[in-house]
């Protein structure tokens, strides 16, 4: 009862204290958002120089962290190389987190909470996010409004983007201001999807099964491929989803075994239980192939599985080159990460790399404070040579990098195979 | 033990001064607070980071809701409820059918408002009409298995629900023109926000009117008597089967209405993944950390748990991460966040052993525990 | 036939896990009534020591059935062992001063033990040792190696019986029996079944029964500790977060069983794995949650007084 009076008693203090210090604030800078209506935040009255925060919005609690940790090394990296300098601007980083304690995973009220914290603070210039295509659904369309510039490491769903690909009202609806405001480095489901296919039907393959893990990425991207498989007669035997929290596979994997597929190919990521998928197969007696999308290419996925699980019947699609066989700025990249962190880059770890260095460039080229400037750098952004490669952005926002391999796992490691192609 | 006293006395039905001094506080500072958003405004000039207090509150405003809810069903009817999450997600989902541009219904906010409740109260009394009479332990387990069941068929109903996609975007609630123009105007969602924030604290305020109601009312002691000896209560001559059922859909038609409230709030249903077993735990974990029965700790416990998981949480992440060589990133223990649930589980444990009966029990719960222990 | 026989197989040996999960927790619950949503994360701990003690002892597929014969039991002992002890350290310190609380109130103190040891599953993920994996991120899932051959015991048959399958099966049925004639057989055993029907009573019949209690969850949680390596041995993932699926299948098990019953929560444990597999296999995967506590809901509503119908108490 006592604690309650004091609390009571601080909160009058405090409201009688801080209108003073709020006065004071909002004649310093009208920009900032003071007193009611300023929603927009300020965009710091495009000052040459001074100091810009770049924040990063990533799954930190939970196991989405065993992918963010590596996009987050990747932007600090990048931001290390620059020396925390855009031109003339100190760069600040932070590192939010979009998951909450209470879910253990992405929390939609966070995610909403991290826009909008975003779009306040006057000096947040550049947003790094999501991991998660919901989360992206629920801040695209705050930072659009307010003009901020979002860059995805991880996002892959194709209606963020893709007019016709998801639903109708994509990506439109993300697009309040009508200016295009959400890029992604990292190529989209519906490029992996179709290019898995294909790639599976160069294998020899005639009869695949479609497992998905029922969530917005393996999903879309088991969608897509079930669909190109059809249109380049690669017959789908079976399609289904998995519980990603089940504990074992092996009834569903009996099913599959009766249908006797080639391949079976699954839409998920290593969190979402894929090295128990691919052990369940074999402890069956499924003998068909396994092939994954990029969700599956970290060593985390091979550790999981067990090496003598996957070797010689596992390949896994990646958009770009693999870390150790890039050459150039890729290859500079990952001696320097390894140099930072002790280890080798995950695969997003790149894509986080890329992201902050697109933020970086386009804060040095447009050289003002000013989210309108920057956010149309980033549009215009064009590089000759990046860790992945040659690219830029199309008319939706998407990387035009459309290069991918293809990997098989061999003596417990990734071991680039081809190079993909969507013909 | 005087406090003690004071509140056994106030529980025979007089109003509690300090209680009274208290929402004389609060409640004008909720309503001010967005116009006058002065933590935030504070943090933002100590810490030079944004803390958006403003939207946490409406978080808040609608948990505090989910969690009247279920003190409705295990505070007063002593029921055992494992899956509030799964009538807060029909709320949210029919709130998405009922509102998005691809259905022809499209009733908007303020209609969804209405139909939401009544979609998951009837869910609630179609759930509870075959169960309510199973004893306390396989009500949980019916109830825990209908979360699991209703987060499953929204994943898989694709062609109604989208599944994993979620239902986007839904429509801000309408309002009469000279309002929007009077706040601005809508180009920055501040409407949205205000709204949100308004409607949200309002009901929840409405709720609490009826609550503090309903504890005197015949219906309320019904309750409460139920909950203390079903089999007294039976041979006072109230059938406990229909009092536990009014108490079951009520608390299922109110947390459809916190869905309706979340979803519109966040402009989409979000994955149906986001209402699972964790949820319906964590609102137990307000109900009974606030303290069981007690409606200004149920409250208080919503306010806690979300204040200390959103708010507090991320800003103590962001002023450790500053001080922090590398952001502390790299090993896993010496990032911020793979502390969280450490902790957070840490809190939990401290909070019920300093104050088992709840951080702010109702007096009536007080008084037993109380009573009990002077018996022996 | 083959697939249906296949099935049920599949669904009682996984069942089986379940089941040995389900005892643990039903010994508590059904002495103090609270729903231990720790025990599912006790177990995944155990889970994470085994694993550690196979990385240390350098096991792999391809060690020697000799050495395995020494050193799984050596495993299992250790785990059951620090299981216990925690269980009882945990209860110790966080429910035994809750023993006089609202009924409800431990319930949350066991969510904070749960989220508490969550997090240490995830620091322990992080142990730079190869077999989790070194460098790779803690939070993942961890692969257990394949210690037991799953050669078929029916040579080519296309239907399959792994000595997996059977280690799995008989070392449990032997633990679940060992368990049921202490229970009723030892004079701590009745202990534990008086204190479970009445604590007052049992008091006053000079019975310990905090002693009881902590005996209780000593046992609890030395069966999670021999769950965990069977587990791991059976399922060959463990992840920090497993405790969750785990723990609700076990809660539903003992429920389901009877408070305190023994054989019930076995019971219990068969039913969900065979509902599991057959809904797999004839309805979907991706329906299998809902199709499981839909078929439990039913059973509920027809049979409202359980799987094992006995245990209906009025307390008047």
């Amino acid at each position: 009862m006592l604690a309650m009076k004091n609390l009571a008693a601080i909160s009058m203090a405090l409201a009688l204290a801080i209108p003073l210090g709020a006065c004071k604030g909002s004649d310093k800078d009208k920009g900032a958002g003071g007193g009611g209506s300023g929603e927009a935040g300020g965009s710091g009255g495009g000052a040459s120089s001074g100091t810009i925060k770049i924040v990063s919005s990533l799954p930190r609690t939970g196991s989405g962290n065993a992918v963010s940790g590596a996009m987050v090394n990747g932007i600090r990296l990048a931001l290390a190389e620059a020396k925390n300098k855009a031109g003339a601007f100190t760069i600040v980083y932070e590192d939010w987190d979009d998951a909450s304690a209470k879910k253990g995973d992405w929390d939609p009220e966070v995610e909403a909470a991290n826009a909008d914290k975003a779009v306040k603070d006057p000096n947040v210039m550049a947003y790094i996010g999501t991991y998660n295509s919901g989360a992206a659904k629920i801040s695209m369309p705050v930072l659009n409004r307010a003009g901020l510039v979002m860059i995805s490491p991880g996002n892959t769903y194709s209606g963020l983007t893709k007019p016709g690909m998801g639903e109708s009202n994509e990506p439109d609806i993300y697009r309040p201001s009508g200016k295009l405001g959400f890029f992604r480095v990292v190529p989209a489901d519906d490029l992996q999807g179709a290019m898995g296919a294909r790639w599976m039907k160069q294998l020899g393959a005639k009869t695949v099964y479609v497992l998905d893990a029922r969530d917005l990425y393996g999903r879309g991207i088991a969608d897509v491929f079930e669909q190109t498989a059809g249109d380049i007669g690669l017959r789908v035997v079976g399609r289904e989803g998995i519980d990603p929290r089940a504990q074992e596979y092996k009834s569903v994997m009996t099913k599959i075994k009766a249908t006797n597929p080639d391949f079976v190919y699954f839409g998920g990521t290593t969190q979402n239980n894929a090295g128990q998928v691919a052990k369940d197969m074999l402890a069956v007696g499924l003998t068909a192939k396994l092939m994954a999308p990029d969700g599956c290419f970290d060593s985390a996925f091979i550790q999981a599985s067990g090496a003598e699980n996957l070797n010689g019947r596992t390949f896994i699609t990646f958009g770009g080159v693999p870390p150790d066989k890039l050459t150039g700025l890729g290859a500079t990249f990952v001696k320097n990460y390894r140099a930072a962190y002790g280890k080798d880059p995950e695969a997003y770890g790149v894509y986080g790399y890329v992201a902050a260095q697109v933020a970086i460039a386009a804060i040095a080229k447009a050289g003002s404070k000013d989210r309108e400037a920057i956010r149309a750098a980033v549009e215009a952004y064009k590089t000759e040579d990046s860790a992945l490669g040659p690219f830029s952005f199309d008319k939706n926002g998407d990387t035009t990098m459309a290069v991918m391999s293809g990997n098989e796992v061999k003596e417990g490691k990734f071991e680039f195979k081809t190079l993909l192609s969507n013909e | 033990m005087a406090g003690q006293k004071k509140g056994a006395a106030a529980g025979s039905g007089r109003r509690r001064p300090a209680w009274l001094r208290l929402e004389v506080v609060i409640v004008p500072l909720l309503l001010l607070y967005p116009f006058f958003p002065v933590l935030d405004q504070l943090v933002q000039a100590v810490f030079d980071t944004s803390l958006r207090l403003d939207r946490q509150l409406v978080n808040i405003f609608i948990f505090a809701i989910l969690a009247l809810a279920l003190n409705l069903q295990v505070g007063y009817a002593g029921l055992l409820q494992l899956g509030i999450a799964a009538f807060f997600a029909i709320g949210a989902f029919s709130t998405g059918i009922l509102t998005v541009g691809k259905y022809p219904f499209q009733i908007g906010f303020w209609g969804a408002l209405v139909a939401a409740p009544a979609l998951a109260g009837t869910a609630g009394l179609a759930l509870g009409a075959p169960t309510i009479r199973l004893r306390g332990d396989y009500l949980a387990i019916v109830t825990l298995g209908f979360g699991e069941v209703t987060r499953v068929v929204l994943l898989n109903l694709e062609n109604i629900t989208d599944g994993s996609r979620g239902l986007n975007p839904l429509p801000s609630p309408w309002l009469p023109d000279w309002l929007t123009s009077a706040a601005a105007g809508d180009a920055t969602g501040r409407m949205h926000f205000l709204a949100m924030y308004y409607v949200a604290l309002l009901l929840l305020a409405g709720l609490v009117i009826v609550f503090r109601t309903l504890e005197r009312t015949r219906q309320g002691r019904e309750f409460v008597a139920l909950r203390e000896d079903e089999l007294a209560t039976a041979c006072m001559g109230i059938n406990p089967a229909r009092t536990k059922l009014i108490a079951f859909a009520a608390g299922a038609a109110i947390a459809g209405l916190a869905g309706a409230l979340y979803a519109t709030n966040l402009t989409t249903t979000a994955e149906p993944n986001t209402y699972d077993f964790t949820y319906s735990i964590m609102v137990l974990c307000c109900v009974i950390i606030g303290g069981l029965g007690s409606l200004r700790g149920v409250l208080l416990g919503a306010a806690v748990l979300l204040t200390f998981d959103n708010v507090l949480s991320p800003l103590l992440t962001n002023l450790i991460q500053r001080h922090l060589a590398g952001g502390g990133s790299g090993h896993v223990l010496t990032s911020f966040t793979n502390w969280r649930w450490l902790i957070f589980g840490l809190a939990l444990v401290l909070m019920m052993r300093l104050r088992p009966e709840g951080l702010w029990p109702s007096s009536r719960v007080k008084a037993e525990l109380h009573h009990k222990q002077e018996e022996p | 036939m083959e697939t249906f026989a296949q099935q049920i197989i599949l669904g009682l040996v996984n069942g089986m896990v379940f089941a040995l999960i389900a005892l643990g927790y039903t010994m508590v619950y059904g002495i103090l009534e609270l729903i231990n949503f720790a025990h599912g994360d006790l177990f995944m701990l155990a889970s994470f020591l085994a694993l550690t003690l196979v990385g240390m002892l350098g096991l792999d597929a391809a060690s020697s059935g000799a050495s395995l014969a020494i050193a799984i039991p050596g495993i299992i002992v250790i785990c059951v062992v620090f299981a216990g002890g925690l269980n009882w350290v945990v209860d110790r310190l966080v429910y035994r001063p809750l023993r006089g609380a609202p009924k409800l109130a431990p319930l949350v103190s066991a969510i904070g033990v749960s989220f508490m040891f969550m997090n240490l599953g995830l620091f322990w993920g992080g142990l730079p040792m190869d077999v989790f994996g070194h460098g790779t991120a803690a939070a993942a899932p961890k692969g257990f190696p394949d210690l037991l051959p799953g050669t078929n015991l029916l040579g080519d048959s296309s239907l399959r019986i792994t000595v997996k399958d059977l280690v799995v099966v008989l070392s449990s049925l032997a633990v679940m029996l060992g368990l049921f004639l202490f229970v009723t057989r030892t004079r701590l055993g009745k202990a534990m079944r008086a204190t479970a029907q009445n604590p007052t009573a049992a008091r006053l019949m000079g019975i310990d029964v905090d002693r009881v209690i902590g005996a209780t969850f000593l046992m609890g949680g030395a069966l999670a500790g021999f769950a965990a390596v069977i587990y791991g041995l059976y399922i060959n993932t463990i992840h920090f977060q497993m405790g969750y699926q785990n723990g609700l299948y076990a809660f539903t098990a003992a429920v389901l069983g009877g408070i305190g019953n023994i054989p019930g929560a076995v019971l219990g444990g068969l039913v969900i794995g065979l509902l599991r597999a057959l809904s797999d296999q004839y309805v979907g995967a991706q329906w299998q949650q809902a199709v499981l506590f839909g078929i439990l809901i039913a059973i509920l509503v027809f049979r409202p007084q359980g799987l094992f119908g006995s245990t209906a108490r009025e307390k008047v």
